[in-house]
């Protein structure tokens, strides 16, 4: 539920470290102890770290350039083969694949555009000369060059599934940060307030976000129901036709959608109570005194002074939603028709579905690439050097 | 904040009615647990769209905690939850004692590397976890079902935090009385961080309780299925399952003790995602 966080390292540390290296030279009795109990004391912790995590992490990479079936390998040992970068090319590349000016012009135009609104907020000063360049390089990256790629009449992709299932990912992603950001940065507004009735609410709308997927799902599976779900009794009593949410092709992603923000929307609401806690209240007192407005105050007092804690929101709702795998696989089962299939749900079902454990552990690793450059993002902002 | 006080009144009268709103599917699922199958199995709307129990009936709850695999799922899960929490614990705490308080050879290269693992997800390391386990036979155990979180570092980052902010004169006193490290970590430390403790317990039990993919992978049989991966059983085949009213039973067993520990313990959860965001 909670996110892991990809802290700072602590500036003081290093000070501290070092001045305690030079009490250890004199004092080498105990230096000699500190480093044995130091060692005795991490040693469980590590070797769960390298045993459980490392280990598996690098043993994905050695599995991602095999062929490996799981049921094969199961047999005999020996049935995985060294196939080298050959998953790789598969999943990311294909027969006669082309660039052109034109493919998928409307989204490179649109990009293109929110390129120009980077350059021009950087020239402005809202955003830093590092967010700018890196923000501007990936975009052109994707926009100007790898949106262009595609096969030539004679040629076709390596895996067809395997771009729009990236892309259904990150729509999933792009639908659902703004609207919990919003509705979360709404309510924190509206309940940073000392009383008991703010006290009670801020629980009701943080309950759902305790609950496990597999309950979300159970709800929200028969609530989209036409036949039994509320939404269905709600539409036959305004005389409507019930809508068919899981089984339409252009409404089972926002029917997951709307499942996830009402699971997910106390998160964000609690980030965001955290950030107006850190502001000054002489600071609203000033703005008071010289009469200025309910929407003036928010607008010109708490809105800036949430930048990084809005920054860090979104940011952490990435590398969340990107995961998405229980609301895709329960909900709509990946469909209709792969609309809902997701990238973490591609992997569970080649691996275990397919036994393509080979070409799931290529697909995992990139998507750690994926996840590593918004962890990145995620350390940048909280060390608050952006 | 600023504003009149009937705008206020307003206000507070909009996120009301919006609260209840929020809170209307849960209220669904416990009223859907609470009515008769065999009225379930003919209309979900009753009264009120099924929001209101009536006719009203225990029978699925006594059911789902004496029959079926429901008892079991949920002893599997606090099982789960319970020894994977006491083990983070106490790993955390003695890694995050020694990496914040001994002035060990070589921590300063090994913290960050160790900080380094909350880059990789469970995602990216379910797969190679998968065929380790079943090299090992580990597999529908509940070593296979604990083993994972022990080696995610955000409880070590918590607990170095926390004993950094801890003073040293109080250490310094009781080195001096000359207690050695593992005395001073058992008798002064950790009493002095229970708050710390019990944030990172409740965020470790509430991450056990409801993770979905790994026990997804390891556990094959449902015998060892916990209750988060149970529920995804049953709801997979509405049709041929024990019926709604069961199946919502079973949803609401799920979420009572994470909804009942979170209730307690509120303050400690909001810190926690606070503090495990990085704010």
């Amino acid at each position: 539920m909670a996110i892991p966080a990809r802290p700072a390292p602590d500036p003081a540390v290093g000070a501290i470290g070092t001045s305690r290296t030079g009490a250890r030279r004199r004092l080498g009795q105990r230096g000699w102890r500190d480093a044995v109990a130091g060692w005795l004391f991490v040693a469980p912790f590590l070797a769960a770290y390298l045993l459980f995590l490392i280990t598996p992490f690098l043993r994905g990479i050695w599995i991602s350039l095999h062929d490996w079936n799981l049921l094969a390998v199961a047999i005999n040992p020996d049935a995985a083969r060294f196939v080298g970068v050959r998953n790789y090319t598969r999943m990311l590349w294909g027969d006669g694949i082309v660039w052109t000016l034109d493919h998928q012009w409307g989204m490179r135009l649109a990009g293109l555009v929110a390129i120009a609104l980077i350059a021009w907020w950087w020239h402005r000063g809202v955003i830093g000369r590092g967010t700018a360049l890196a923000a501007i390089g990936a975009g052109l990256l994707l926009f100007g060059l790898l949106l262009g790629l595609n096969p030539a009449d004679d040629g076709r992709w390596g895996d067809r599934r395997f771009w729009p299932i990236v892309g259904n990912t990150l729509t999933f992603v792009a639908l659902t940060v703004p609207s919990v950001t919003l509705l979360g940065l709404a309510l924190a507004l509206g309940l940073n307030r000392d009383d008991r009735t703010s006290a009670v609410l801020r629980t009701a709308f943080f309950l759902s976000q305790v609950l496990s997927v597999t309950v979300v799902t159970l709800i929200w599976q028969l609530t989209f129901s036409p036949r039994q779900g509320m939404l269905g009794h709600a539409a036959r009593s305004l005389g409507l036709d019930p809508i068919q949410w899981i089984t339409n092709v252009d409404l089972a992603m926002p029917a997951i959608v709307i499942a996830t923000v009402w699971w997910s929307l106390g998160f964000a609401m609690i980030l965001f109570l955290a950030g107006l806690q850190e502001i000054p209240a002489e600071r609203y007192e000033a703005a008071r005194l010289d009469g200025a407005g309910l929407w003036s105050i928010i607008r010109f007092i708490t809105l800036p002074a949430l930048s990084r804690t809005t920054t860090l929101v979104i940011v952490l709702q990435i590398i969340l939603h990107f995961q998405v795998f229980g609301q895709s696989h329960l909900i709509t089962r990946g469909g209709p028709n792969d609309a809902t299939q997701v990238l973490v749900r591609y992997i569970y079902q080649t691996g275990f579905r397919n036994s393509e454990l080979g070409y799931a552990s290529a697909l995992a690793v990139v998507l750690f690439l994926f996840m590593l450059v918004f962890a990145m993002l995620q350390l940048r902002v909280s060390r608050g050097d952006d | 904040m600023a504003g009149s006080r009937s705008q206020r009144r307003l206000l507070t009268l909009v996120l009301v009615v919006a609260a209840l709103v929020w809170l209307l599917p849960i209220v669904w699922m416990v009223s859907l647990a609470l009515q008769p199958n065999d009225l379930l199995a003919r209309t979900t709307s009753n009264v009120a769209w099924g929001l209101i129990p009536w006719p009203f009936t225990l029978d699925n709850l006594t059911y789902v905690l004496s029959q079926g695999m429901t008892p079991r799922w949920f002893l599997n899960s606090a099982i789960v939850a319970v020894s994977m929490t006491l083990l983070v614990l106490a790993l955390s705490s003695m890694a995050g004692y020694a990496f914040a308080r001994i002035p060990f050879p070589g921590r300063r290269l090994l913290y960050p590397l160790v900080l380094a693992g909350l880059v990789i997800p469970e995602q990216a390391v379910f797969i190679p976890l998968y065929t380790m386990f079943a090299d090992w036979g580990w597999h529908n155990g509940y070593a296979a079902l604990v083993a994972p979180r022990l080696a995610v570092p955000i409880g070590v980052f918590l607990m170095t935090q926390f004993f950094r902010g801890i003073p040293d004169y109080i250490e310094e006193a009781a080195t001096l009385d000359g207690a050695g490290r593992w005395t001073v970590f058992t008798r002064i430390m950790l009493p002095l961080s229970v708050p710390a403790m019990v944030t990172l317990a409740i965020l470790t039990f509430l991450y056990a309780w409801n993770d979905y993919l790994w026990p997804l992978v390891s556990a094959s049989r449902p015998e060892m299925f916990t209750i988060t991966l149970g529920l995804a059983s049953l709801q997979s085949n509405f049709a041929d399952s024990e019926g709604l009213g069961r199946v919502m039973a079973s949803g609401v067993l799920a979420s009572l003790p994470v909804v009942l520990l979170f209730l307690l313990f509120q303050r400690q959860v909001v810190r926690g995602i606070a503090m495990g965001s990085g704010k």
